[in-house]
Formats: structure tokens, sequence, C-alpha cells
């Protein structure tokens, strides 16, 4: 229909420009519609006719419609026409990619996808391709490889690779003109997605995408572990959180099993119930001992499942083996800080420091490392301070502390990446100066300009929003009783105000004054490349001596958020990878940040890993610095075949080591395609939408052959083809005519 | 059958003043001088002088009840020395506190005297035994010989059947935490003026004692032959040798920070 009446199918317009035949310019057109319409104008100032009663909307009509009609012919006057590229019959290739992964061997409606894909292209679409160009036929899955007939595609590739396929057709396409590509696929790209970098030289050569769709796009019944996100390392004997998120159809409300197993063994349940068509639920479980972890999340098959082979997927936590250092300076002898550190005790993946200031001159130090360290005081230099992962300042006078040594603190979040945490007291925040630059940009808080914010009454407290869903604050499982625990705790002995939160701020948990107002108690946010927190009271050993002696509340809470505290805190050099279990893909980018003493980045570093894997591989990789990354280096490498690996980073400045790390990654087969199993549209759209081409269903394919004549790429040519005698131009001229002459006789002129 | 009754009625006064004295005592004893109540009595601080009110033993001495003893002279007058010689936010008044009641919690830092006449029920000393594994501190002093010490021990093997009470090793950090005090030497009370003896009853070696707790942190700090209260209480006056004083006021300064840090 609209060739029949546009003259030229949809992707003319789209691909084609509007131009204008007639030697006469543009202006003489606009001038001409002006006169035109002017003259129309006159002519009807009194009313057609003396019997006819035509008032001014009436005549407003009438001038419309004649207006238009002349409008019409004028535009037809000046001759427009469509100049667009084609391609040259015969000289150019279209380059068709079949995916040859396993998801396409999914049977829906009594075949499976690649039979689909190949009748399609079996029953007429390669002869009409065919019958205009040449045509390269390619399977792709991991990589493209050429074949001769669409038969040759098996779906037994285990990964789907689109990137890496137009990658191939790209290279190819610098030696031969191909005109265009096509793509026959279901979406289910196992690296998430095509390249930015794919998708921009695509563009770049106006190398348009048509890509063919195939598969259901929505399962009737399944539950999918989507995705599962779990810190890849931690500290020995940690909580750790997993956020899990989970895909249905077909089961809300029903209650289902999530689970968290290694090596056969359980190490965490969680039921829950489905409730929307997608939900993040979180999973607590014991991290275990120091070394890698190899965890398997599972979430149970429900009767009738569509695909059970998405409920389970593995992630890699390392458990580290080190006791991460926090400095606490306190201020003046009190009870908080003697509880904090009995908690703290109890923590053997955590190691306190403490500077008391017992009287005017004097500090009392605990758990140094040796008689000498911190003998003169809070660290001067950023090489004593930064040795620790997290910092307490707690009720202690700002000028206590040099300007240099505030900057230190500041930067000791800022750039060293550990973590700070402000306790309340009447010596601490707004009570004495801590609400001045540079440590008051790093709070998490708009302290208060004045004093007196500090006050010994008890009060309750209460968890936020935020609060719920935190590690810090979980005491006690389920989510909804950690919320009664929390209200139920015996109040703090003392509270402070510490003002409104800043606006990336996080407020954990609130305090109800004894007027009844509500205020932050616990608040987070992230500082530069650590983070910082704010726990307004002094007074939370009260929840030790006030509650049995086997309740574990306040060393839980104070263990937390410690934990929390230095957990994103590295050492100088830290290693990375930012897939560490590689699903059915070799390549793994591993990544250093190379930093001193300082942690200053640290340009010219020599970084190398050793790497261990399956049937005793080693080998020795470098890594490069990253342009524009000051001290960051990377290097990509292939993992040969499935198993686990460990790359033990290296840093180097001349003969002097500057630290090391160690990554942990797995490549693991046969798991992907599992995932990926519906169709998805929204990525070949896109990637059709963002280079020129269209997204076909396979019952529309078959306009595929025509309309994919008009390509900029390859060996083309421009065309001019007329658009004056389009159908749809003439019956429009004869509309108005009709129009105008059925409402003169309507309103009895004729 | 007038003489049995009165006798009866003597004998049950007696014993009712007594059951009272070994609990309530009395306020205003011949300890405390016309001092008026100090103007910051009521501040809400960091630490407060806790005084730990006990049942003492049967015909003990005296009707005000043991617990009571240098009350509350010497607890306000060190308490001054508190604040003047260290960053602690104290009160400069006494807090009485007892075992009967889970108000003791609030208190994290009890000092309790003359505890060679305290008689604890079972009911006190499973507070006391919880309240100490908690965090909580006591400071024992002021009892003397080996009768006393016995009588102490009755009630404190019930509150520890299964901890010992050990010797303080010079070494350890309640004798360094601000004050190092590796001299250290018998503190007498205030019989001292009119005896000229440091020591009372049998008592003649001073011992700091303790027990610890499974991380090897001082519950409970035993001053043994010594009177670091009567040195408190009277370290003001003229007669009272300084040196006394002062090693009091650090041996109690030092308990006190040592238990807001252990």
């Amino acid at each position: 229909m609209f060739e029949l009446l546009f003259k030229y199918p949809p992707a003319a317009f789209s691909k084609g420009r509007l131009v204008w035949l007639s030697p006469w310019p543009l202006s003489w057109l606009v001038l001409a519609l002006l006169v035109a319409g002017l003259l129309l104008a006159w002519r009807l100032r009194r009313p057609p006719a003396p019997h006819i009663q035509a008032g001014p909307r009436r005549r407003l009509i009438l001038w419309a419609l004649q207006a238009g009609f002349v409008a019409l012919l004028l535009l037809m006057l000046w001759q427009p026409a469509l100049s667009v590229a084609t391609l040259k019959p015969q000289q150019n290739i279209i380059a068709v990619l079949l995916d040859d992964s396993r998801s396409m061997t999914a049977e829906e409606g009594g075949a499976r996808r690649l039979e689909q894909a190949r009748r399609l292209l079996n029953d007429g679409l390669l002869d009409a391709l065919r019958a205009r160009f040449q045509v390269r036929l390619y399977a792709f899955g991991h990589s493209a490889s050429r074949i001769e007939k669409p038969d040759q595609a098996t779906g037994a590739a285990q990964a789907t690779h689109i990137g890496e396929a137009l990658r191939t057709v790209l290279a190819e396409a610098s030696a031969a003109p191909i005109g265009a590509v096509v793509l026959l696929s279901d979406g289910g790209d196992t690296r998430g997605g095509v390249p930015h970098a794919v998708v921009e030289e695509l563009r770049a050569r106006r190398l348009p995408v048509h890509a063919i769709g195939f598969g259901r796009e929505r399962y009737q019944r399944d539950v999918e572990l989507a995705a599962v996100e779990a810190p890849a390392r931690v500290l020995p004997g940690s909580r750790v959180a997993a956020l899990v998120r989970l895909r249905q159809t077909g089961y809300t409300r029903a209650r289902v099993r999530l689970m968290v197993e290694e090596e056969g063994k359980t190490l965490a349940v969680r039921e829950v119930t489905l409730s929307g068509p997608e939900q993040i639920e979180t999973l607590l479980f014991q991290a275990g001992a120091a070394g890698p972890h190899r965890l398997r999340f599972a979430v149970q098959t429900l009767e009738g499942e569509e695909n059970p082979r998405n409920n389970a997927v593995t992630r890699l936590v390392r458990v580290e083996d080190a006791t991460p250092r926090v400095l606490y300076i306190e201020g003046e002898p009190r009870w908080e800080f003697k509880f904090i550190r009995r908690a703290i005790e109890e923590d053997k993946g955590l190691q306190l420091t403490t500077l008391l200031r017992t009287t005017e001159n004097k500090l009392y130090r605990q758990g140094i490392a040796d008689p000498k360290e911190l003998e003169h005081g809070f660290p001067a230099e950023p090489e004593e301070l930064f040795g620790f992962r997290g910092l307490i300042i707690g009720s202690v006078e700002a000028n206590y502390f040099t300007p240099a040594q505030q900057q230190l603190i500041h930067d000791f979040a800022d750039r060293r990446g550990g973590g700070v945490l402000f306790l309340g007291g009447r010596r601490a925040l707004s009570e004495t100066g801590w609400n001045r630059p540079p440590v008051a940009d790093m709070l998490p808080v708009l302290l208060p300009q004045r004093t007196g914010t500090f006050h010994r009454d008890r009060v309750r407290v209460a968890l936020t929003q935020a609060g719920r869903d935190s590690l810090i604050t979980r005491l006690v499982e389920p989510p909804e009783a950690n919320v009664e625990r929390w209200r139920n705790l015996p109040a703090l002995a003392d509270y402070q105000e510490v003002g409104e939160p800043k606006p990336a701020a996080l407020v954990l948990a609130t305090l109800e004054t004894p007027a009844g107002r509500t205020l932050p108690l616990l608040i987070t946010q992230n500082y530069g490349r650590g983070r910082v927190a704010v726990f307004a009271t002094g007074g939370s050993w009260r929840w030790q001596m006030l509650q049995p002696l086997s309740d574990m509340t306040h060393e839980t809470f104070w263990q937390q958020l410690l934990r929390w505290l230095v957990s994103g805190a590295s050492g100088e050099v830290s290693g990375s990878t930012p897939v560490p279990v590689l699903e059915d893909e070799s390549q793994v980018l591993l990544r250093a940040e190379v930093r001193d003493k300082a942690f200053r980045p640290v340009a010219d570093a020599r970084v190398a890993a050793r790497i261990l894997g399956p049937a005793g591989l080693a080998e020795t990789v470098e890594l490069r610095p990253v342009a524009d990354q000051p001290g960051v280096y990377e290097a990509e490498w292939s993992a040969p075949e499935a198993g686990g690996y460990s790359a033990e980073i290296h840093a180097w400045r001349g003969q002097q080591e500057l630290g090391g790390d160690l990554i942990l990654f797995r490549r693991e087969d046969g798991v992907a395609e599992d995932f990926r199993m519906l169709q998805n549209r929204e990525l070949l759209q896109a990637l059709a939408s963002a280079t020129g081409g269209r997204y076909y269903r396979p019952q529309e394919a078959r306009r595929l052959a025509e309309e994919i004549t008009y390509s900029e790429a390859g060996l083309s040519v421009r065309e001019l083809r007329d658009l004056w005698d389009m159908p749809v131009l003439f019956l429009m001229a004869l509309g108005l005519r009709s129009a105008e002459w059925l409402l003169r006789r309507k309103w009895g002129a004729v | 059958m007038r003489l049995p009754i009165l006798c009866g009625a003597l004998a049950l006064g007696a014993s009712l003043l007594a059951w009272q004295g070994r609990y309530w005592g009395f306020r205003g004893e011949v300890d405390n001088d016309d001092a008026p109540f100090p103007p910051d009595g009521h501040e809400k601080t960091e630490f407060v002088f806790a005084r730990l009110r006990y049942p003492s033993v049967r015909f003990a001495w005296g009707f005000r009840g043991n617990w009571a003893t240098d009350y509350w002279k010497a607890d306000r007058q060190f308490v001054q020395g508190v604040r003047r010689l260290t960053r602690i936010h104290v009160r400069s008044v006494e807090q009485v506190v007892d075992l009967d009641s889970d108000e003791i919690y609030n208190w994290p830092w009890i000092y309790a005297v003359e505890v060679g006449h305290w008689d604890l029920t079972d009911a006190q000393c499973k507070r006391l035994r919880d309240y100490l594994l908690r965090g909580g501190f006591l400071m024992v002093d002021d009892f003397h010989g080996t009768w006393e010490w016995e009588t102490f021990m009755a009630s404190l093997s019930r509150v520890f059947p299964d901890r010992p009470v050990v010797d303080i090793d010079s070494k350890d950090p309640i004798f360094h935490v601000l004050y190092d005090l590796d001299e250290r030497f018998q503190v007498p009370g205030i019989q001292y003026w009119y005896t000229g003896r440091i020591y009372e009853k049998d008592g003649i070696e001073p011992r700091w004692r303790a027990v610890y707790d499974d991380k090897g942190r001082i519950m409970v700090a035993i001053c043994h032959n010594m009177d670091l209260g009567d040195a408190w209480e009277w370290a003001d006056h003229p007669r009272y040798p300084e040196h006394y004083a002062s090693l009091a006021y650090r041996i109690g300064i030092n308990y006190i920070i040592y238990a807001m840090t252990h």
C-alpha cells in the first residue's frame, strides 16, 4: 500500500534526501505561496454569493481548501524529488550472518529457531538477494566463519558474540564492497551487547545492519536468576551480602528458596515470595576461611518451568588473608571507647589500634604494632597514616590536629581510599570546629554552625529504609525482625545533632529526641576513593551493658560497621578484573592500580602478572599503562580452557618492589546460552537503528531484498527519483477540490 | 516477767537496728564535713563515681553499714582529683548503686569499700557476675587481714566459683595506663594518726589482686590490706602524709582509666 501511494518503499524515504528539480529558486515558491494565499483571501473577503449565509468561519474553511489545492499545485510545479544512494546491482556483497549458537536450537512453534532461519534463507530470501547482489554467508558463535549453505549451521556454538561477527565483516569490508549486513539471530549476545566501537565503525562506514529476530520474547512460566552481585574480595569471617536479581513470569506470589552453596555445602538459604517481573533480594552468608571460594547461587526450580537451566550461577569470592588495621583516636576516656575496643577484639578479621588522650599531655596507645608506632601521636605523614585502612575520630577537638593533619584525614578517604568514621561526643563534630573545610567537605552531613549540639539524654533508635537494606545494620534475619530488633534496642546514652544529610548520603538509622524530633544517627557516603560515616552518639555502650550477656548486638554492629569502613580500601597495588567468571569466554582483562606509600599514582612502574591455571599452566604477562589513567595498568589474556586461574600481580619501580595483589578468575563453558534463551529484540532493534538498518520479523523479511538496495556502503550510486507524480499528491488534490464542492453544496452555493 | 519482756524488746530493737544498719546506713556520719552540695552535682557526665551499697555480715561493726564508710567525702574529694588530673568528664557527686535492680548496668565502674564485711545474696552474686562479664568493673578497698579476706571471698567465690583471685603483675597495664606504679607501698587508713601503724589487724602486707576475664582483662580489682578510701578522704588534712594520699589518687585514677580502656 505504501509503495502504491508513494511510488517507493519506506526505506527509500528514510535513506533519501528531498531535493527540488525546478530551475526556479525555492524563495520564489515561498513568494508564490504567499501571493496565492493573499489573492484567495481577497477573493473571499465577502460571502461567495449574496444568498449564502457564509460567516468568517466558513470563509476561512473555504480559503484553507483552496489555498491547500493551489499550494499542492505549486509544490508539484517545483518538481520535488528524492536523492537516494542505491547499491549497484551485482557489484556489491551482502554479508548474511546466521546465529549458530545453542540458544538457536530452542524449539518454538514446532520448529527450532535455526530451522526457521534456514528455511527463510532457503525459501526465497537468499535467491532474492542473489538476484541483485553477491552474497557471503557466515555462521557465528564465538566468532564468524564462512559457510556455503545455511544447512551447515548446527547450533553448536556455546556463545553468541554479535560484536565479533560484525568485526569479521568489517575487516572484510576493507577489501571487498560489502553493501549491507543481514543478521539472523535471537539477539542473545552472551557478552551482553555489541561493543560501542563496533557500532561506531559500522556507522562510519555507513554499513547498515538489517536484523531478523527469531524466538519468543518472553516465557509463559519461568524463574531466572538474572544476576548476582557479590564482592570479589572480603575479609576473613565476614558476613557477605550478595544481591540476587530474580526474573519471573507466571509465578507471581509463589514462594521459592534462594540458596548459596560451596562444594555441595549449603551456606545460606532464604525463602522469598515472587512479587513482580523482576526483584532484587539480599542473601547473607559467612565468607569462611582465607582463600578462594567458588560459590553457586541458585533459585529453586519450580514445577512447569520452561527453562530450568537459568536458575543457577557461579561466582568467585576471595577471602583475603589479611587483617586490616583501623586507627581510632579518642580525645577523652569514655565508655564508648572501651566497648568499641572490646567489640572489635572479638573480631579476628580486624585490628584496632587506639590513641587515647588520657590527660592534656598524655596519650595512651593500645594495639600498636611496635613500641615506636605512633609514639609522637597522630600521624603527620601520609606514609604512616595510610598504612591503616580505617580511621575513627572520636570526641576530640578539631584544633588538636594541625591543618596538615586535617588535610591528611581528608586525603585518607579521598586519595588513599580508606574509610573514616566520626563519632558523636562533647568534643566532636560541631562542638569543636569539625564543621570547617577540609574535613567538613568529606562529611556526609552539613554540620550545624553552632555548639550545644551534644546532649546526654537517652534516645531510642530506628532503622530507615536504607538501613533495612544495609549490611551494616543487619543484626538479625529476616529484615522485618531486624527492624523490630532496632526498635527495641536499649536507649543510647547520648546523642548529637549533626545537621542535614548531604544529597549523596544514606541515612541508615535515626534517633528520636526527648522533644520528639527525629534526627540522623548513622549516615554514610562514598567520598573520593573512600567512604565516610557519622555515628552521632558516644552512647552505644548501653547496647552491651543493658542487654543479656548472650546478646551480640553491640559486637555485631561495630564489627559490621568497621568491616564496611575498611572493605573499600586496598593496598598500594590493587588488582582486579571486571568479569571474574568467564561464561563461555576466554578473554580476560587484568587490571592493576599502582600507587606509592602516599597513595599517589605511579606512572612509571613495571607491572607483571604471573598466571597459574589448569593442567599446570604457568605464564607471565606484562601489564601496560593505560593512557590518561595514571597508575593504571592493563593486559588482556586468553584463558585457554575451562577451570580456575590465579594471577599474581607484582609492581616494581626500578629495583624497588611496590607491592602485589592476587586476582582470581574462572572460565566456565556451556552456561552462557542458558541465560539467553529469549529473543533480545531490544538489542537487535538498537543495532539496526544505530547503523541505518531495520529490524524485521521473519514474516516481514521478504521485503528485505528490495529495501536493502538503499545503502551508501559498498559500491553505490546516487539516484534522483521524481516525487511530483506520486499518486498520493493527485489524490490529495482531488480530495481538496471534492471537499470544497461538497461544502458549497451543503451551504447552498451550488 | 517484765525483765524477759524488756530484754526481748531490747534484743528485737537491736536486731532491727542492726538489720537496717547492715544495709541502709546513715547519711551525715562523722567522716563528712559540712560542705554544701556542689552546684554541678546534677551535671550529666560521662563518668560517675558509683559506690556500691551492699548488705553486711550480721553483727558487723556499727549500724550504718560498712558500704558507707568514708561516704561521701572520700568520693567527692577523689573525683576532684580525677577532674583535675585527667580529661575524663566526671560528675562532682557520687552515685550510690546496689545489686538489687538492673540500674547497676548503667554504671560501668563501681567502688565497694570494706568488703571484708559484705554478704551478698545469691541474686546479687548472679547480677554482679553478669554485670562484670558484660564489661562492668568493680574496685574493692579498705579491708584487712585474714578474717576480712575470708569474709570477702565467701561472697566473691559465689560470684565467680570458677575464677581464681590472682596477684596483679607489676607489668599489668593497670599499673601503667596513666601513672607507672611499679613502686607501690601500703596506704594506711586514718588509724595511722593514733596508732602509728600502717596496717590493720593481721594485714601487714598490701596485696593488689584481681579477678580476670577470659581475655585477660581485670574485672574485679582488689586492694587488700590498704585503705585508699581514707587516703582520698583525708588527703586535705595536714596530719595525713601526702605520699600516701598521692599514691591512693594515682592508683584510683589508673583503675578508672583502665576500666575505661579495657
